[in-house]
């Protein structure tokens, strides 16, 4: 009663408002609207700030804000995401939402730009309804949002947010990533490629150019070296995001005739240059490491022998997600709604929303049945472990989440007319990550090459053996 | 470094062949109209479009695959007989005369509203369709696999740069143009319809723009923000040339195709601003590009 009371004067307080500014003439409509809106989130944060008992009463639906690309060439990875968001909103609604209320979500698209998103997450903590933003794709938007969700302190939860920046300095109190980070995502690589391919000399790499791409290229290659010194790196290309041509950047990989050519493009990119790459031979020339290629297994036909992952454990067809009914239902509704399986941002957005989920029933277990409020919620989510549709993330004190890491290489299958992951290897989430507040390149630089010794191999991942 | 002389060279090539198309429309419409259309990328991209959606729907009916070649060069013809005079006659046509400024501002306005209707018509995701690069094959050049597709766009550059040049010296369409180019006054005075050769002219650089987009798709995708980036580099070439010199925008094709193969084969990092540094190095010498003259103009 006292939030819909609150809720009355804050509408009113908004009526008037627009009212006020309607006899301003001068003022431009589009200046108007702005200072409404500016005003009103201030007047929210206001409200939700000083009245923490109005969150506690239950409300008729609970609202969702998720960050994500819906537009431009990010979006071959971020409307994945998007599908699973909706699927699983659907999922949770149908089984009764999250302690009887329903969820809704409010999309954002991250192909704004960091302005926008910014605006756009401050209108949304706006409102008391929302109380958990799922936040975001790019690792430069996480970056952008992760000091204002703290001034906010509204719980964010980063569905994909790679990088290892985010959560570095241990002091985050609302900001959670129950993902890997760049630093358990691309040691992975190395250590397989070295369990593969030993004798591996030189090595070419093409990797966005931003923070992603340059974190993941300082990892592998910081990776490489502890464990095999006298690996050279031949080639160091970082197209600029969203390139739609890559002919030159595949001519020159070309030329540097390296043993092998490892790559964390991504979305359209990704799809783009295997289309280039592949009718001119990079893939027979050279070993290739994709590093988000189960993304494009079901719409680019990649030769066999890929090494691929799934930044993590969320592969829909991993022998875990096998064994687990609720991520075959999953997959199967994905594939019916959207016309292909679901590919891992689709399984990470969907383990983000069951991570959430679970945040609110731990908090109104703790507190008595209650409707939490935003600080119980994100005081729910340090150091839990949530059992996923692919494993499960365990949340360590520095709010990073320890999550497994699958990879494998490209072979063919009968069971599907698309190319599977095949000879796989899950390394256990909290054996790739130095501890929290520990430099992660400080760490790699101590790895020796035994390190790797007491790893499980590439084809050790299978069905029954885990 | 020495084997791959060669690769650098075909790749620079290859690299201003996509440029070129890029920027030859955008000169020859300022060459005659006098009015830097910043719409103009976006009219390559949606050439793009409608040629990656017809050669789609070539390859769904599973029709002759060699179709999808017509399919590009009439998906550029459709788009510049649509779009050429509609623009012209709706919009482009009040700005004649005007600043530079007015010019500016309304085809920015332009190319705001062709960027959505893009995403409205075609979508936000990305469209592929690359039949024509596989039908073409490959051949091995320098140790390097090329796509025989991009030689094509190479040869297809060259016939472009001179069909332009015969249309403009040897027909008599290009006479008019050269005589309203030349004087707009004179030749309306001396019966030239003026506003027919306007719209030729600028249906010209629409189709010009529409088979770049087109000839570009079949090796890289199309999606939402490749008018802009388009726009840009083909006003660097533009500027490098020397506004509306045809010839100009070959030669700072080329150069601009240089700069930025030799920044990914010596220094990647400068891979993003090598065409811009090229253009600032020109600029300094010859503030008016390299074909450029302060009053006299060109085609």
């Amino acid at each position: 009663m006292a939030f819909n009371g609150i809720s009355i004067v804050f509408a009113r307080c908004l009526s008037l408002l627009q009212l006020l500014f309607r006899l301003d003439r001068g003022l431009p409509p589009a200046n108007r609207r702005l200072v409404v809106d500016g005003l009103a989130g201030a007047l929210a944060i206001g409200l939700v700030a000083t009245t923490p008992v109005a969150a506690q009463d239950k409300p008729s639906s609970v609202g969702l804000g998720v960050f994500t690309f819906t537009s431009g060439p990010a979006a071959a990875y971020g409307m994945p995401g998007k599908n699973a968001a909706d699927l699983m909103i659907d999922e949770i609604n149908a089984k009764g939402g999250i302690g009887g209320v329903s969820v809704t979500a409010t999309y954002v698209d991250e192909a704004q730009g960091a302005q926008g998103v910014i605006a756009e997450y401050r209108r949304l903590a706006g409102d008391a309804k929302n109380q958990v933003m799922v936040a975001a794709l790019s690792s430069a938007t996480c970056l952008a949002l992760a000091p204002i969700a703290e001034q906010l302190e509204v719980p964010t939860v980063g569905w994909n947010c790679d990088t290892h920046q985010l959560l570095m300095d241990g002091k985050s109190k609302y900001v959670f990533r129950p993902n890997g980070n760049t630093v358990p995502e691309f040691i992975a690589y190395a250590i397989y490629l070295l369990d593969r391919k030993p004798d591996v000399k030189t090595v070419a790499i093409i990797n966005p150019d931003y923070a992603f791409g340059h974190d993941a290229a300082k990892i592998f290659t910081a990776a490489l070296k502890a464990l095999k010194p006298d690996i050279q790196i031949v080639a160091e290309l970082y197209p600029k995001l969203g390139s739609p041509n890559y002919q030159t950047e595949i001519s020159r990989l070309t030329t540097a005739r390296p043993d092998v050519v490892f790559s964390n493009l991504w979305g359209a990119d990704l799809e783009n240059f295997v289309r280039q790459a592949t009718p001119r031979g990079l893939f027979t020339s050279s070993q290739v490491i994709l590093a988000l290629g189960e993304t494009v297994l079901q719409r680019v036909p990649l030769p066999d022998g890929v090494i691929v992952g799934v930044l993590g454990d969320g592969w829909w067809m991993s022998p875990d997600a096998k064994a687990n009914p609720e991520t075959v239902k999953f997959a199967e509704a994905y594939k019916s709604r959207f016309g292909e399986y679901p590919v891992f941002p689709s399984i990470k957005m969907a383990n983000t929303l069951i991570y959430v989920k679970a945040a609110y029933e731990a908090a109104m277990q703790k507190n008595g049945a209650k409707w939490p409020t935003r600080a119980e919620l994100a005081d729910a989510m340090k150091g839990s472990k949530v059992t996923t549709l692919t494993g499960t993330v365990q949340t360590r004190a520095d709010n990073d989440g320890l999550v497994d890491q699958i990879v494998g290489v490209t072979v063919k299958t009968s069971a599907q007319p698309f190319p599977a992951i095949g000879d796989m290897v899950r390394y256990k989430g909290d054996s790739l990550l130095p501890q929290a507040g520990q430099d992660p390149l400080a760490w790699i630089s101590t790895l020796k090459p035994e390190f790797a010794k007491g790893l499980p191999k590439p084809g050790s991942y299978k069905i029954g053996e885990r | 470094m020495s084997n791959a002389i060669i690769p650098l060279l075909l790749d620079s090539l290859a690299s201003a062949a996509l440029i070129f198309f890029a920027a030859v429309g955008l000169t020859l419409v300022f060459s005659v109209l006098r009015v830097l259309n910043v719409a103009h990328g976006s009219l390559y991209s949606i050439g793009g479009y409608v040629a990656a959606s017809v050669c789609l729907f070539i390859a769904s009916r599973q029709l002759n695959p060699y179709l999808s070649f017509v399919a590009l060069l009439f998906s550029a013809v459709f788009v510049a007989a649509i779009l050429g005079p509609l623009i012209e006659r709706s919009l482009v046509r009040w700005t004649y005369g005007k600043s530079e400024a007015v010019q500016i501002l309304i085809t920015f306005g332009l190319f705001l509203i062709l960027e959505d209707l893009q995403r409205l018509v075609f979508g936000v995701q990305s469209l592929y369709e690359d039949s024509p690069m596989r039908l073409l094959g490959t051949s091995s050049i320098g140790g390097v696999v090329y796509l025989n597709y991009q030689i094509l766009l190479v040869a297809m550059a060259v016939l472009v740069v001179v069909g332009l040049r015969l249309l403009i010296n040897h027909t008599r369409l290009g006479r008019l143009i050269t005589a309203v180019v030349t004087d707009r006054e004179m030749a309306q005075s001396i019966g030239i319809d003026t506003n027919r050769i306007f719209i030729l002219a600028f249906s010209l650089g629409v189709f010009l723009a529409a088979l770049g987009g087109a000839l570009a798709t079949p090796t890289s995708g199309i999606a939402p923000g490749l008018g802009a980036d388009t726009m840009v580099l083909a006003f660097a070439v533009a500027a490098i040339g020397g506004l509306g010199q045809i010839e100009g925008a070959a030669v700072a094709s080329l150069i601009v195709g240089f700069a930025r193969v030799l920044a990914i084969y010596l220094v990647p990092s400068l891979d993003a601003v090598a065409p811009y540094a090229a253009m600032l190095a020109v600029l300094l010498i010859r503030p008016y590009g390299l074909f450029g003259s302060v009053t006299a103009r060109r085609i």
